[in-house]
């Protein structure tokens, strides 16, 4: 066998010479050939600026090498000897390996610049871009593979009809996800609808837009509730945008709240002098709980009862100008407990001056000094911008308004509420936050602090973020 | 003593339950609180698991504080009746009441104390010790535990002082020692808290009740469905002072159309209670609009009927310890009269959650107004509602002791936990 092989190579060699010079030829002109070509595009594509030109190039140049040697080793075939069902067979095998080729790389530059570019579009979510670059890659496998099928000779119209039963029993059976799905990529290609946005439907749902995904758009609604409204709803809806999207802050609030032990000192006092010694000498936490505890302990009433200090000189003493001068001083104009404590003690002193004969209290009824024991826990609440911020507001305990605005203010000696050092620091709206620092929060009850503050940001947001 | 397991699960409140009532933040926060007391073991010891206020407040509270996750225990010391009559005796001279108390009563309180020490198993990392029953258990604190509090639910401002400076000996050796109001504490070397005590809403005296079950205790007791009801609810006894308040009914009476019930029982630790309740029947026996009614024990319900079915309740105590039914009414929504005394002055203020007075005629010149003037009566009720809801319910029990839980392990007065 062997020896009939080398026979017919020795009296044929000079037709075979010339196919494989023919090959090597296009070996050494494919390399040449492609250093050039690709030196050329390289200064093309660089001159027009194209980003994306290297992942071409790196993606194309082996391809282009293997397609160069398939050609010459398709040219140098025909040029040969071979009977000519060897040659035809061959040339089925070469056509299928470059179908392949040309294929794979189609593929492979899909998946990597049509996702850069969609991806820069901005106009598709992350999850409609996949399907879209997988739909693609199916298509172009399906009809390579098809190709080389008519290639080899088989018969292609009864696949192709499957095919087509497949697919549209596919679309059918997920026919509301696609409406859904091409319903996102008008959506998206109308570019008016984006996370943030504030928007209300006809049928009356409003919120914010917290995620757009590739089949629905997620609303949370005023009352923290989260709506998946499908694309296809939202396409025929009318919608109106009513906010735009807001500012993100540099650091989230994190809401804490605070709750409160009462200690007793078993300090007591009897009637003004032994209320003014006592006053010098309770810790802070004293002089805190009996200006504060009113706003917690009668947070429903407005107005509310004045400090402890005027409730028990009017009902214990009986002493109605000096309830009145303790009840005028506004604990609002303090950012110390010191100062606070100081005043309330001139106030005191300024009208025994004037007596001659002070009341004691009846037995029973003496003024007991307790201190405030604060515990201050994280709560799970965040907020990243202005609204969320109002519509956690909406949720939270009053211990945690109350911590954030009264205990971090005076105890915490920040001299200024939580929310407007976030307000400022972190969101740079210093107009808003100002606005917040200057109300008054021992003028209202908890709740009514609650409603004003979630109307001022609400003007704010109405005023900065309508949309028109 | 193990806990009485079938006695804990009749209450069938869960956390879950109070949301409607108190909001879900304050339920949230209870179980972040708790959260920070894992792996701690918190043990209660009271002298009895039925009868009484303690055991009526470690019924709901120790359940509730197993459902946040805190692991709580109840036992109960063991003694036979000598032992409590002489902590009844220790019970009412800490209320200033005279008794006679010799050497022997002491000798055996101790004897009893220290076999209830050699046998009780105790365990836990908080030892919470209820009244004077269990006090001297304290012995046992460099064995046992790692925290020692007291929780006196009395009030011992005027106590007698022998039996005060006999207890104070091992009161002093506790971490920390708990009272109902400022004015029921005396001065101690230890740390004081103060955690009032609270009514549970869903219990049978407070839990909404439909009309018709309303209807049906007014007619069984014969009242008039039409004319405004005056309701003091308290047992018969001459602090309460029930003669007080019929004067001051009979007053309002001469111009305004109303009734007045005195509800309440007789107690069977008081031999007095009985006389006060004939000399009660005896001054309304001339006047059908008193209505004086004899509620048997356990009937909450009623209780419950009758203060939802009053125009105005009273209070007109002479002496009272927190004074629970007037937080009951408050809780109800109604305008109340109450004297000055005692808790009553920590949930009754003047003018803003119902009408304080320090005599009759401030009781009947009280009732009058909030009478002639309905609408005012109403904005009372609602603010006492709004009050009990703040201050005087479980959860702001439950959050109070896990509070002083907390409080045990730090000592700066704010906590970040």
């Amino acid at each position: 066998m062997i020896q009939k092989v080398l026979e017919w190579l020795f009296n044929n060699w000079l037709s075979l010479s010339a196919p494989i010079i023919v090959f090597i030829a296009f070996i050494v002109v494919s390399i040449w050939s492609r250093k050039r070509l690709f030196s050329y595009l390289e200064r093309v594509f660089s001159q027009m600026g194209w980003e994306e030109r290297r992942t071409f190039l790196d993606k194309t140049k082996t391809p282009f090498l293997q397609w160069c040697l398939i050609l010459g080793a398709y040219i140098s075939i025909q040029l040969s000897p071979l009977p000519l069902n060897l040659k035809a067979f061959l040339g089925k095998i070469l056509s299928s390996l470059f179908i392949l080729s040309l294929t794979w790389t189609i593929i492979v530059l899909l998946e990597r610049i049509l996702h850069i570019y969609l991806k820069k579009m901005d106009i598709f979510p992350s999850g409609t871009i996949t399907i879209i670059i997988n739909g693609l890659k199916i298509a172009f496998l399906v009809v390579a593979i098809l190709i080389m099928l008519d290639l080899w000779g088989m018969p292609i119209t009864p696949l192709m009809l499957m095919l087509f039963i497949a697919v549209f029993i596919a679309i059918f059976a997920a026919r509301d996800e696609i409406i859904n799905i091409f319903s996102g990529l008008e959506i998206a290609r109308n570019n008016l609808i984006k996370t943030g946005n504030y928007l209300k439907l006809e049928s009356g749902e409003e919120g914010y837009i917290n995620e757009i995904t590739k089949t629905n758009i997620h609303i949370k609604t005023p009352d923290g509730k989260i709506l998946l409204i499908p694309n296809s709803r939202m396409l025929r809806s009318v919608v109106t945008i009513i906010k735009k999207q807001l500012k993100q802050a540099t650091q989230p609030f994190r809401f804490s709240a605070r709750l409160h032990l009462k200690e007793l000192t078993g300090l007591k006092a009897a009637n003004v002098y032994d209320l003014v010694d006592m006053l010098k000498k309770v810790d802070d936490a004293v002089i805190y709980y009996h200006t504060h505890n009113f706003i917690e302990e009668f947070q429903y009433l407005t107005p509310q009862p004045a400090n402890d200090f005027a409730l028990w000189v009017s009902d214990a003493l009986g002493d109605q100008v000096l309830s009145e001068k303790l009840s005028n001083i506004d604990t609002f104009e303090f950012s110390t407990i010191g100062a606070l404590r100081e005043r309330i003690i001139d106030v005191i002193q300024e009208e025994i001056a004037k007596r001659q004969d002070i009341n004691n209290a009846p037995s029973g009824r003496e003024f007991h000094f307790i201190r405030s024991i604060s515990a201050v826990i994280p709560t799970p609440y965040v907020a990243h911008d202005l609204r969320e911020f109002i519509e956690i507001l909406k949720l939270v305990s009053l211990d945690t308004l109350y911590f954030h605005i009264f205990e971090s203010r005076l105890r915490l000696h920040k001299g200024v509420n939580d929310f407007s050092i976030w307000i400022n620091d972190c969101l740079g709206e210093k107009d808003l936050a100002d606005e917040i620092a200057v109300l008054d929060p021992y003028t209202y009850t908890l709740e009514g602090l609650r409603s004003m503050i979630i109307g001022i940001v609400e003007k704010h947001l109405e005023r900065e973020y309508a949309v028109g | 003593m193990p806990l009485d397991k079938e006695a804990i699960f009749r209450t069938k409140a869960r956390l879950h339950d109070y949301i409607p009532i108190v909001g879900r933040g304050t339920i949230e926060a209870l179980y972040a609180l708790a959260e920070r007391l894992s792996g701690k073991t918190v043990v209660n010891v009271n002298s009895t698991f039925s009868g009484g206020g303690v055991a009526e407040i470690l019924m709901r509270m120790v359940p509730l504080l197993n459902q946040l996750g805190v692991d709580t225990r109840w036992m109960v010391i063991k003694g036979n009746e000598s032992f409590f009559t002489v902590t009844k005796k220790f019970h009412n001279a800490l209320h200033g009441k005279r008794e006679d108390i010799t050497p022997e009563d002491y000798a055996l309180f101790l004897e009893v104390s220290n076999k209830n020490m050699e046998e009780m198993q105790l365990t836990g990392d908080i030892l919470f010790i209820h009244d004077p029953q269990p006090v001297v258990l304290i012995k046992k604190k460099g064995e046992i535990g790692e925290k020692w509090v007291w929780r006196c639910h009395i009030d011992v401002s005027n106590p007698d002082l022998d039996v005060w400076n006999f207890l104070y000996q091992y009161v002093v050796d506790y971490d920390a020692t708990v009272f109902s109001a400022p004015n029921f504490a005396r001065k101690l070397p230890n740390r004081q808290f103060l955690i009032h005590p609270s009514i549970d809403p869903l219990s049978d005296k407070n839990k909404d009740l439909p009309k018709e079950t309303i209807e049906k205790v007014l007619d069984k007791y014969g009242l008039d469905m039409e004319k405004p009801i005056i309701l003091q609810v308290s047992r018969f006894d001459y602090l309460k002072d029930p003669i007080g308040v019929i004067t001051a009914f009979e007053m309002v009476r001469k111009n305004i159309p109303c009734q007045l019930v005195l509800a309440g029982g007789t107690a069977t630790d008081d031999p007095e209670s009985d006389k006060v309740l004939e000399e009660v029947k005896d001054r309304a026996s001339d006047n059908p609009d008193i209505h004086v009614l004899l509620i048997p024990p356990e009937s909450d319900i009623e209780i419950n009927a009758l203060q939802r079915a009053a125009t105005i309740v009273m209070q007109k105590s002479l002496k009272e310890g927190f004074g629970l039914t007037v937080t009951e009414a408050l809780w109800k929504a109604k305008p109340v009269v109450a004297s000055a005394v005692g808790g009553i002055q920590l949930q009754v203020k003047n003018k803003f959650t119902g009408l304080l007075c320090h005599s009759i005629d401030g009781a009947a010149y009280a009732l009058r107004l909030l009478l002639s003037n309905p609408e005012y009566a109403s904005w009372l009720g609602k603010n006492g509602q709004e009050h009990v809801r703040q201050n005087f319910l479980i959860t702001r029990h439950l959050k109070d002791y896990l509070l002083l839980f907390l409080s045990l392990y730090h000592y700066d007065d704010v906590i970040y936990l």
